[in-house]
């Protein structure tokens, strides 16, 4: 089931979404501000459910939208985002796109436009996953951790931990190229879609979640490398 | 992966390089009247012959230098205010969009939920009470930018006796009611009678706005005291003190200003359009009367004065007015 995140401090218009949303069968949280949001999407735990999809309202108490998904997508988190807010001018649906929104949507809206851009957003992820799943391996294994780029879950000693895009992509990545350091810039490239020279802590970040998955102890990894100044590699 | 941190916007950049230009050109104008002053008065204290030509036109150089000073600065005054005041003019502009579409957005919603799906009688009732407090809050910001318009630079024409205590306490039950509070948020603290010259739609315009803020104001727990007394100069207070947010020094100064909110308005935090006190204030001009703010700071309250003159002092004289208004109608 898809998991929708509502940032909006609006009650009664959260309320009405959400009543809609969870009819379309969506599971759906609520939070009412910017720093909250932030909060609950990095609070994902490793290998935990993450959310499918986030709907961003833009004039929210302490820290606005544009500034949320400036955040995630600095942090590297591709969450597609659906910016829903009542400044509708085309200066401010270029900001917000431009700042990471995947989408924009301006208050007053009609409920089945909502509900079928949500859909959009949510097939869109779902094409991407695909050709992530059919390109390369189907399936690796990295000392004691089986993955499984169909199904995109990683299982290590009974547990199962389920992998973003992003994570996917990433560990395919090193897969394909076992045994090679895979530089910092190349890795953006390919996974991030950016220039190699985008300052970001992106890769490290995700390089530490995928040693949860895989490492028996992460802190000291006997796969996952990291080679200094060069890049990472990975021994399966 | 575009980003900008806490980079300036063009128009800001803008701004801050006008008033810049400003201010070095008063710098540049002082430091050359200085300069030349120091220069003039030591080449007429050196000449053999002051004659009075040269006194005149030093004189008049230091006066034409002044003038240039005083211009300047009044430019750069003018600049500031006019920056300010456009500030304010785009928050607004920001502040009632949000304040007419949120709860219009809210509106359709509802609609377009209960067009399109079956719900039990329950949920349908629930949506209806939702609407409805919708529909109350559009209505709030319509008449808030109506009043505004309407008490703006306007004296009290035709001031009729009314009772200022019955009309405060009125409207602490209509607050209560609008906010689902219970009675012992608001504490009234007053005469039961206080007869003033007034126009009563007015006051009580103020008066609610000036309370709606208290509660607005207020953290979880809403305690506001309310004082209506009479003065020896036939003057009527009207102190409400809150226990909410406050304000610092800086901000007091602005917020009887008309579209002035505090904070950005991308990142609000409360309701509202800007125009409350503004209305107060309007309110109380046209009745020649005086309003003032005052707060220990952040976290420590506020307390807003309104001073109203028109106390009708012969409870006698009272009656036959009203007598006569009756008989009149």
């Amino acid at each position: 089931m898809p998991r929708i995140l509502i940032v909006e401090d609006e009650s009664s218009l959260a309320t009405g979404i959400r009543f809609n949303l969870e009819l379309e069968g969506y599971a759906v949280d609520v939070v009412t501000d910017g720093v909250d949001a932030l909060k609950r999407v990095a609070g994902r735990k490793p290998g935990g459910e993450g959310f499918d999809l986030i709907l961003l309202d833009v004039m929210l108490p302490g820290m606005d939208g544009y500034a949320v998904a400036e955040r995630l997508r600095e942090a590297g988190d591709f969450t597609p985002i659906l910016m829903l807010t009542a400044k509708g001018r085309p200066e401010d649906v270029v900001r917000g796109l431009e700042g990471g929104a995947d989408d924009y949507l301006a208050k007053p809206f009609d409920l089945p436009v909502l509900l079928a851009r949500v859909k959009g957003l949510l097939r869109r992820r779902d094409w991407a996953r695909g050709a992530v799943a059919e390109s390369g391996p189907a399936s690796a294994r990295v000392g004691e951790a089986e993955v499984d780029f169909g199904s995109f879950e990683v299982r290590r000693d009974g547990a199962t931990f389920r992998l973003t895009l992003l994570e996917a992509m990433l560990l395919k990545l090193l897969v394909q190229n076992a045994g090679r350091v895979v530089g910092k810039g190349e890795i953006l490239e390919k996974v991030w879609n950016v220039t190699p020279d985008t300052a970001t802590r992106a890769v490290d970040n995700f390089i530490v979640r995928l040693r949860k998955y895989i490492e028996a102890d992460p802190r000291f990894p006997k796969h996952l490398h990291t080679v200094r100044g060069a890049g990472y590699r990975l021994d399966p | 992966m575009a980003v900008s941190g806490s980079q300036l916007s063009a128009p800001k950049r803008r701004k801050w390089l006008h008033i810049t230009m400003g201010v070095s050109l008063i710098v540049v104008a002082v430091a050359l009247t200085v300069g030349w002053q120091i220069l003039g008065a030591s080449e007429v204290a050196r000449a053999r012959e002051a004659t009075t030509l040269r006194w005149v036109v030093y004189f008049f150089g230091t006066v034409l230098f002044s003038l240039l000073i005083a211009g300047l600065v009044l430019i750069v005054t003018l600049l500031v205010r006019e920056v300010r005041l456009n500030e304010r003019q785009s928050n607004f502009v920001s502040a009632v969009t949000h304040e007419l579409k949120t709860p219009v957005a809210s509106l359709k919603l509802y609609l377009d939920t209960l067009q399109m799906r079956e719900l039990p009688d329950g949920r349908r009732e629930e949506f209806y009470r939702t609407m409805q407090r919708d529909l109350e809050r559009l209505h709030a910001t319509i008449n808030n930018v109506l009043n505004a318009a309407m008490y703006t630079d306007r004296p009290v024409v035709d001031a009729q006796p009314l009772d200022l205590a019955r009309l405060v306490r009125h409207s602490i039950e209509l607050t209560l009611t609008r906010h689902q509070l219970p009675p012992e948020c608001f504490v009234y603290a007053g005469p039961a009678e206080l007869m003033i010259r007034g126009d009563a739609t007015a006051l009580e315009t103020a008066v609610l706005n000036l309370l709606d803020n208290a509660v607005k104001y207020s953290r979880e727990r809403v305690e506001v005291r309310v004082e209506v007394a009479k003065n020896g100069d036939g003057q009527a207070h009207l102190r409400v003190v809150d226990k909410g947010v406050g304000m610092t020094r800086a901000h007091l100064r602005f917020i009887f200003k008309r579209f002035y909110r505090i904070g950005r308005e991308v990142r609000r935090s409360r309701t509202g359009t800007g125009l409350g006190l503004f209305i107060v204030k309007s309110v109380v001009k046209g009745h020649r009367g005086t309003v003032s703010a005052d707060s220990p700071g952040p976290d420590l309250g506020s307390t807003f004065t309104i001073t109203l003159p028109g106390v009708i002092e012969e409870p006698g004289l009272v009656e036959k007015v009203l007598d006569h208004g009756k008989a009149a109608s």
